[in-house]
């Protein structure tokens, strides 16, 4: 089971082990980790699952869809590292996974 | 089965509007799949049934409406509003709007909101009290709003209380579906003047974007989708966000040493307004449509079925939310589900956000106690949002024999002043122009029945005007040579602070003037 580490604006951690083919946003949302909205759950278009994936894992998580790249212009504090929690799908090749939450989704 | 202290509830009686918590928590304890016979309708009370009625939208379709009483009269559809479609539709209409109402636009807006809420608050500072509502909660979303759309200042109060009546029901009625008016026809006579006269504003955008619609072809908005768009945008943008407002009185006022805990930090402004919108949510129970047999607690909720989703009631599921009843805001749980969720989650929310929190910090900043005047405070009652439609309240700086108001004055009303406005000073005048707005600052000196001063603004360097006063009314004209030359001749009057008329643009027709004194 791949283990994802979510670590919020304040640096409090949580190592969680998530059900493959559950996105990054579902591992958050349904482990109670603050800094995740995610009112759309899932359909890409509130904004509000924004997180900075960790350096180490960017290239590894895949490619973003061009209405995922647009919807992440509209984050508060959009980075190279950005990417919607509910379009990167967990894999068992993402074992390790660090993402970082920023301090306001909105 | 009815036995003789079964459960009973439906979204008209007036004592479940003033405190509807407590049936609600024995519907999620007796009823968790409620049925109501004389209204005809199901309805889920508990956060994970509300949650997973919200995302499945299969079986609870949203193309009949979501408000109970339009599912249930089968009104004809209104292509392009999309709250009440299903996919491919919505999908492809809401995708026009998706990167409008965003986290980082909406929080772009935080200036020019604060400036509304001072409008708003400044002329009320020492006066004893104001109304939540009448004063700020039913002023800024509108002024917001309108500004977003482009929709003339002076004629955003007449489209609020449009709205706001179309919604109203009375105290144990349901509402009447002649009451459904969705095709924006009021707007009409903006957007064809927009269409001439674009701008930097939504409703130019949405006369110019081009998106893919729900058959495939690439083309713009037609103009009835437009009027649509417009009507939904305008009033979802003001009743929630206004009840969002006065609960914000209400329950931080029964809640002082929170609200003595805000006014110290504001950091905790946020989680402040999270907190009110899961205690009492603008909208508590959306409905919809059963387009497929739904089976949920061991029993079959029929196809053709409405179905209302509690979400007033799912906020305070204590399996969720621990002592879910008490308000907190430093609760440190899951989020509500005020905003909803999946597809049809509030377009508005990072606006909602937005207003509420800087609402309660200006309100803050000036007001750091009030106390609710409860006598004259009156809840509303309409099929969507529940709220407060007056909320009075005594802020204590200013003498008590001026502090009880029966009906608070709004801001843009006339008050009546004991001595005779002076318009000896400096104003800000927005002028409605065929070109859209424009802002100009005008310097005034009253000479009896005579006055003199300067105009100008960004293009204008200061020109010198003289007019003359008949009664309340000033006159003057100011010849423009840019952008063309042009005779401009006003009538105003003026009113405390605020200044309001006319102004004609040579041959070129006329248009409002209004202002305010700086």
């Amino acid at each position: 089971m791949p283990k994802v580490t979510y670590i919020e604006s304040n640096g409090d951690e949580h190592v969680l082990n998530i059900e493959p083919g559950l996105s990054v946003m579902e591992g958050a949302i349904n482990n109670n980790v603050r800094g995740v909205i995610a009112e759309c759950r899932g359909a890409c278009s509130c904004a509000t699952c924004h997180v900075y994936v960790d350096p180490e894992w960017v290239s590894r998580t895949g490619e973003k869809s061009d209405t995922e790249a647009s919807m992440l212009e509209c984050v508060c504090d959009p980075q190279p590292n950005s990417r919607l929690g509910c379009q990167i799908k967990l894999t068992e090749q993402l074992d390790g996974l660090v993402v970082r939450m920023p301090e306001k989704q909105v | 089965m009815t036995t003789p202290n079964a459960v009973y509830w439906d979204p008209y009686r007036p004592e479940f509007w003033a405190n509807p918590h407590p049936v609600f928590q024995r519907l999620r304890h007796e009823a968790p799949l409620y049925r109501n016979e004389e209204y005809d309708f199901y309805a889920l009370s508990r956060f994970s049934d509300v949650e997973r009625g919200l995302t499945d939208k299969e079986s609870l379709s949203s193309s009949r409406g979501d408000i109970l009483e339009y599912i249930k009269a089968d009104l004809p559809k209104t292509p392009g509003l999309f709250i009440w479609e299903d996919p491919p539709d919505h999908t492809a209409h809401r995708g026009v709007l998706s990167k409008v109402f965003t986290p980082r636009r909406m929080n772009e807006l935080e200036g020019k909101i604060r400036a509304y809420c001072a409008r708003c608050l400044d002329p009320l500072v020492g006066a004893g009290g104001f109304d939540f509502v009448k004063d700020l909660g039913a002023e800024m979303p509108m002024r917001v709003i309108g500004m977003l759309l482009g929709i003339p200042e002076e004629d955003q109060v007449a489209i609020r209380e449009m709205v706001d009546a179309s919604l109203r029901t009375e105290a144990g009625k349901p509402l009447q579906a002649s009451q459904a008016r969705n095709s924006g026809v009021e707007f009409a006579e903006y957007i064809d003047w927009r269409a001439k006269n674009p701008s930097t504003d939504l409703m130019t955008d949405l006369l110019q974007v081009e998106f893919k619609d729900p058959t495939g072809t690439q083309r713009k908005l037609t103009r009835e989708e437009i009027l649509v768009f417009v009507n939904l945008l305008a009033g979802a943008g003001n009743e929630t966000t206004t009840r969002l407002i006065g609960w914000t009185g209400k329950v931080l006022a029964d809640h002082p040493e929170q609200r003595a805990e805000i006014a110290q930090n504001p950091a905790l402004i946020p989680n402040a307004i999270e907190e009110l919108l899961r205690f009492e949510p603008p909208g508590p129970s959306v409905a919809r449509y059963v387009a497929k047999d739904f089976e949920i607690h061991g029993q079959t909720v029929p196809a053709g079925s409405a179905m209302l989703l509690l979400v007033a009631a799912a906020n305070r599921d204590e399996s969720r939310y621990p002592d879910g009843d008490r308000f907190d805001i430093h609760r440190k749980g899951p989020p509500h589900i005020t905003f909803g969720r999946g597809i049809h989650a509030c377009l508005g929310a990072a606006l909602a956000r937005i207003e509420g929190r800087v609402a309660l910090d200006e309100v803050l900043k000036r007001f750091p106690t009030w106390s609710v005047d409860i006598d004259n405070a009156k809840i509303g009652s309409t099929s969507t949002v529940r709220g407060w439609e007056t909320l009075p309240v005594f802020t204590g700086n200013g003498s008590r024999s001026s502090v009880r108001r029966e009906a608070a004055p709004t801001a843009t009303q006339e008050s009546a002043a004991t001595q005779p406005a002076s318009a000896t000073g400096s104003w800000e005048l927005t002028l409605s122009t065929p070109a859209g707005p424009q802002v100009m600052t005008a310097h005034i000196v009253m000479n009896g029945e005579s006055f003199s001063g300067t105009m100008s603004s960004a293009e204008l360097t200061a020109q010198e005007i003289t007019g003359k006063v008949s009664g309340k009314t000033l006159s003057w004209t100011l010849p423009l040579t840019k952008p063309m030359p042009i005779k401009l001749a006003f009538e105003a009057s003026v009113t405390g602070d605020t200044i309001s008329g006319e102004v004609k643009f040579g041959m070129f027709g006329k248009g409002p003037l209004t202002g305010k004194r700086i």
